[in-house]
């Protein structure tokens, strides 16, 4: 069973990397991407102003990949679990009210990849990455036995 | 609780050492007051001064365009894209032209969101720039 948490940690890590990377860098050809666009994607939801949605543009990406480095390396591990949960849960918050306010939006979670999955698929992909956070969160070790470096 | 408060502030502090660097890096690029990148605009006077070698592009809605718009101007708005994109490629689009793009005022997103399409959908190869300013800038200066 223990095998079992382990796959499901390593595999919702590996989830963040990836969103976290698709964001940053373009595989083919490789570059690293306008980190203008992704700002764009979240003034799109119109809820901050633009200087934020630039702060947020440069920074996400990469707590992303931390935190995702962080679960498939179980090092600092609550402390990434939490920090995944509070963007999600934030992020979820975000595209419903979007969503209800008729706002046509491209979330961008995944890069590019993310305009071919319609907004049904999104939070349905979102809701399952929160309850596997969740149930990560319940089977995590014990901080003060972890290692912590 | 103390460790996990401890974990997060470490990871939070971490992710901004690449930010940072990211925010070096694309320093050119990036503008913390408008939607479009700086090295995207073009300031009226200087779009003026291309004369015949550019082609003006008004991205706003029909019935604006119809009340006015910058002489020569094509309307290519996103309401009407999949209908007005050929008619622009066909009729004035050249590859040695540099594209103007403008919409109502420096607030305005249209002309933004129609240059980056033809950039990236249209795959147009030529220099695009967006009106810093827009139509309300080019009327202060119409003479």
């Amino acid at each position: 069973m223990k095998l079992a948490w382990r796959i499901v940690g390593l595999l919702v890590g590996a989830v963040f990397v990836f969103a976290g990377l698709t964001k940053i860098v373009d595989f083919q050809p490789f570059r690293f991407l306008d980190p203008m666009d992704f700002a764009r994607d979240i003034d799109n939801y119109k809820i901050l102003p633009w200087g934020i949605c630039v702060a947020l543009a440069l920074y996400l990406p990469w707590l992303e990949v931390i935190c995702g480095i962080a679960l498939i390396f179980r090092r600092w591990y609550s402390g990434a679990l939490t920090i995944l949960f509070a963007l999600l849960v934030v992020f979820i918050g975000a595209s419903i009210a979007a969503k209800t306010r008729g706002i046509d939006i491209t979330c961008g979670c995944f890069g590019h990849l993310s305009n071919q999955l319609s907004f049904a698929w999104h939070l349905a992909l979102d809701f399952a990455i929160v309850a596997a956070v969740v149930a990560l969160w319940w089977k995590r070790p014990d901080d003060r036995l972890a290692t912590n470096p | 609780m103390r460790p996990l408060l401890r974990q997060s502030v470490l990871l939070l502090g971490l992710a901004l050492l690449p930010a940072a660097v990211q925010a070096l890096y694309f320093r050119d690029r990036i503008s913390w007051e408008s939607r479009i990148a700086e090295s995207d605009m073009v300031s009226v006077d200087l779009a003026r001064s291309w004369g015949t070698d550019a082609v003006w592009i008004d991205a706003r809605p029909d019935v604006d365009f119809e009340r006015d718009h910058v002489p020569e101007a094509i309307l290519l708005n996103e309401d009407r894209w999949n209908e007005l994109l050929p008619q622009f490629l066909q009729q004035r689009w050249s590859p040695e032209k540099k594209i103007v793009v403008y919409c109502s005022a420096e607030s305005c997103n249209l002309a933004g969101d129609v240059a980056r399409r033809l950039r990236e959908e249209a795959k147009l190869p030529n220099q695009i720039r967006v009106l810093k300013g827009g139509w309300e800038e080019w009327l202060k200066t119409r003479k």
